[in-house]
């Protein structure tokens, strides 16, 4: 069974628009012994860090940016074969159909169900 | 009453003996024909008396018939008196039956009581009687037993009948009534002068039953008439003159206005009519309309004796033709119907009242759906003519992602015939679609069978709009309160990190949620009272015991802050509030604070500049230890948390005898910010 443990080492996209929760589940990752990269406000912050990290091992994609959709990162990184999970306040049915099969974690982040929503 | 009886056709009579005229066969003369001269055999004196005998049995007879109306009656007075003047025990009346073939003892004298009235003979051609009548003269026979041209009745051969005159009677202008037969026991030689008398005799009986007969048809007719006005009780029937008084009041009429016959007789038929009517002159108008048409109809309410009302539906026909003039009046007692038919309408008028009443689309339907009826409300909403709604042509108006969906619930309905319950978008008249719940029941005639469908839509586009949004604003509550225990969690942990004891902690921890807490008042509140940056400084410096006043200098024009926005911000704000009143220009060691703020306009659109500043502080004494501000969670809030959650540009310097702190806030850029 997935762990905590096994986010230690690995390269984490936060994308999160609200820094204080941002600022905690950063902590929290780096707690774990992930490495951060981020945390992104926005879509176009977030696909610049994509595009500019070498090495990323997953994603937490919060849904709504600033009434932008994180949809396009999510893209980016199926493109690089890069795991990731949605988090969001909302009910995990909002998220757009195309993106069903990804894993949605609920609001307040919950280390070990996103570390089992990404590494399985 | 005369003037019924023009109604009434007269009833074909004495058929027969019209045809017994035109089958008149040769007479032979007999051996002993009456007009023989013997009678100058008789004494003088004896004729005189005689002929004045019989003068007087003419006269008398002739005063009798005019007294009496009764056939019979005259008939059998008629057998009396002719035996009398001819001086034999034996007279009698044999009427022609209709069939023409037989003969009545219709009236009679000397005979047994059993035969008159009820003796019937046949009447063959070799017959005495057939014989006189086709002689039309008395024929005479003075002994049976002689008598070779015709034969004589068995039963009057019993009696002992020797001689006999038959004496025809005929109707004027008609054929034959019957016979006047004289016997006699004896052999008896009738002379002329009997013959002349006989003759004369049935000349004035003729015209005598003529007249009776008539009568007595007339009387029948009357009675048929009586008894036909008599039943008819719901008929007010009565005849007027040619002034429209009243002359004959029937049963029905009484009946149906109250009064009775004695009671209105002469007076004007405008007393039947009600005050409005007289007084607008609708008797006169009726009846010219009659006297020019014929007749004219009468329909409308009458005055009944109790002084209620009455409504007629008749006619009034004038009587031109019958001497006098004047009218009969026949009408209906159709009240109760009238009223039933005003309550049926009130109560039409009243659904339909309900119906439009009613905040619904309404319509009613044949069995197939291809025929609707819609109410007014329903005609109005659409804005189609009631014709381009027929055979589903209001599928028109149902929103084409709606329609075909519609469509086939309608269909399957009006097949099924089953009720049927569904939600769709129509478009009103003015282009715009609102959602409805439609309703529809079938309904069955009185033999079960389906008759047709009454529907009704509701305008549930309120409704549905509320529950979206009552679905919205849960997520939103639910998105909010999550999003609240992650702040809540983050901010216990960077207390937790910047505090060394529990009790220290415990404090900064309670004061940031109190912040929190307050701000989400606000937020709350933020759908009907829009939350200012004035709102925000008031409530943090409120809530550390500052009163806005000249110590605190808060300038700036009104500006609303997105609830998205609200909460990073009311936290800075608060951490700048809180270091103020431990470290700065509210700790009460001397210094000012001014808070200023003013919109800007950039080239991404409208910015919020607020400038923080505090000045104449002494910061020379303080504890290098306590580093206000500086790498504390106020300081992380304003130069990270604003710029990466809300896009703001920020300063925060501090000097020795100052700080000043900016927040160059976009007010255009981006939209909700909510994660």
């Amino acid at each position: 069974m997935t762990t905590v443990a096994s986010l230690s080492g690995r390269h984490i996209l936060l994308v999160e628009d609200d820094f204080i929760i941002a600022l905690d589940q950063a902590a929290m990752l780096e707690e774990a012994g992930a490495r951060v990269v981020g945390p992104a406000p926005t879509v176009a912050a977030a696909l610049d860090l994509v595009a500019r990290s070498e090495h990323l091992d997953g994603a937490v994609l919060d849904v709504n940016l600033r009434g932008e959709t994180s949809y396009p990162v999510a893209d980016a990184l199926r493109t690089r074969s890069v795991p990731f999970v949605f988090l969001t306040g909302y009910d995990p049915s909002i998220i757009a159909a195309d993106y069903a099969d990804a894993p949605v974690c609920e609001k307040p982040l919950d280390l070990q169900r996103v570390a089992r929503g990404i590494f399985g | 009453m005369m003037a019924l009886r023009a109604d009434f056709c007269w009833f074909p009579v004495h058929n027969t003996r019209r045809n017994l005229i035109r089958s008149r066969a040769v007479l032979s003369a007999g051996p002993r024909d009456a007009t023989k001269g013997e009678d100058l055999q008789m004494p003088q004196r004896d004729l005189l008396d005689t002929m004045l005998k019989r003068q007087k049995v003419l006269a008398d007879f002739a005063d009798f018939a005019l007294q009496s109306d009764d056939l019979d009656e005259v008939l059998q007075e008629a057998c009396r008196l002719v035996a009398a003047a001819m001086g034999t025990e034996r007279a009698k009346v044999l009427e022609i039956e209709d069939d023409g073939d037989s003969l009545f003892l219709r009236a009679g004298i000397g005979w047994a009581p059993g035969d008159v009235g009820h003796l019937r003979l046949s009447m063959q051609d070799h017959s005495s009687e057939s014989f006189a009548i086709r002689a039309r003269e008395p024929v005479i026979t003075r002994d049976i037993a002689q008598e070779d041209r015709f034969e004589v009745p068995d039963f009057m051969k019993k009696e002992g009948i020797v001689a006999l005159v038959n004496v025809p009677i005929f109707l004027p202008r008609q054929g034959a009534f019957g016979l006047l037969q004289v016997d006699d026991t004896r052999p008896r030689d009738f002379d002329g002068h009997d013959s002349a008398f006989l003759r004369t005799y049935a000349g004035i009986l003729g015209p005598i039953v003529d007249r009776l007969l008539r009568l007595r048809d007339l009387r029948a007719t009357e009675e048929r008439f009586r008894l036909t006005v008599e039943a008819a009780a719901d008929y007010a029937i009565f005849v007027t003159d040619a002034e429209d008084r009243i002359t004959d009041w029937l049963p029905g009429a009484a009946a149906v206005f109250g009064w009775t016959a004695e009671e209105v007789r002469g007076k004007p038929s405008a007393m039947l009519y009600t005050p409005e009517d007289r007084a607008a002159g609708v008797p006169d108008q009726e009846r010219d309309t009659a006297l020019r048409q014929g007749s004219a109809p009468d329909v409308r309410w009458h005055l009944r004796k109790d002084g209620s009302q009455v409504f007629i539906e008749g006619s009034r026909r004038a009587l031109g033709h019958m001497p006098g003039g004047g009218f009969l009046k026949i009408g209906q007692d159709v009240t109760e119907r009238r009223l039933a038919d005003e309550q049926l309408r009130a109560s039409e008028e009243r659904l339909r009242l309900l119906g439009e009443l009613a905040p619904a689309l309404l319509w009613q339907a044949d069995a197939t759906g291809d025929r609707i009826e819609l109410n007014g409300r329903a005609l109005g909403y659409l804005g189609q003519s009631p014709g381009e709604l027929q055979a589903g042509g209001w599928l028109d108006s149902v929103h084409p992602e709606d329609r075909e969906a519609t469509a086939q619930a309608f269909a399957e309905a009006f097949r099924s015939g089953q009720p049927l319950e569904l939600q769709y978008r129509l478009r009103g008249r003015d282009g715009g679609y609102h959602w409805f719940l439609c309703r529809q029941v079938p309904w069955q005639d009185a033999n079960g069978r389906l008759a047709g469908w009454f529907g009704a839509a509701l305008d549930i586009d309120e409704l549905r709009r509320l529950q979206m949004r009552q679905e919205v604003l849960v997520a939103e509550l639910q998105h909010r309160t999550r999003n609240l225990i992650g702040v809540v969690r983050s901010v216990a942990h960077q207390t937790m990190g910047e505090t060394g004891s529990i009790g220290a902690f415990r404090e900064a921890f309670d004061h940031r949620l109190k912040a929190l807490s307050r701000v989400q008042g606000l937020l709350s509140r933020a759908e009907h009272e829009p939350i200012t940056l004035r709102a925000l400084l008031s409530l943090e410096l409120d809530a550390l015991g500052a009163a806005e006043g000249q110590r605190l200098p808060l300038q700036g024009p009104p500006v609303c802050i997105r609830p998205s926005h609200a909460q990073t911000l009311a936290l800075a704000l608060h951490e700048l509030a809180t270091n103020a009143r431990k470290h700065g220009a509210l700790s009460g060691a001397g210094g000012r604070l001014g808070i200023r703020w003013e919109l800007r306009d950039g080239p991404a659109g409208r910015h919020l500049h607020i400038d923080w500043h505090e000045d104449g502080l002494n910061r020379a004494g303080a504890c290098p230890a306590e580093p206000r501000a500086d790498g504390g969670y106020g300081r992380v809030l304003i130069e990270q948390a604003l710029p990466h959650s809300l896009g703001a540009r920020t300063t925060y310097a501090l000097g020795l005898t100052e700080l000043r702190c900016t927040i160059d806030l976009p007010l255009d850029a981006g939209t909700s910010g909510r994660s």
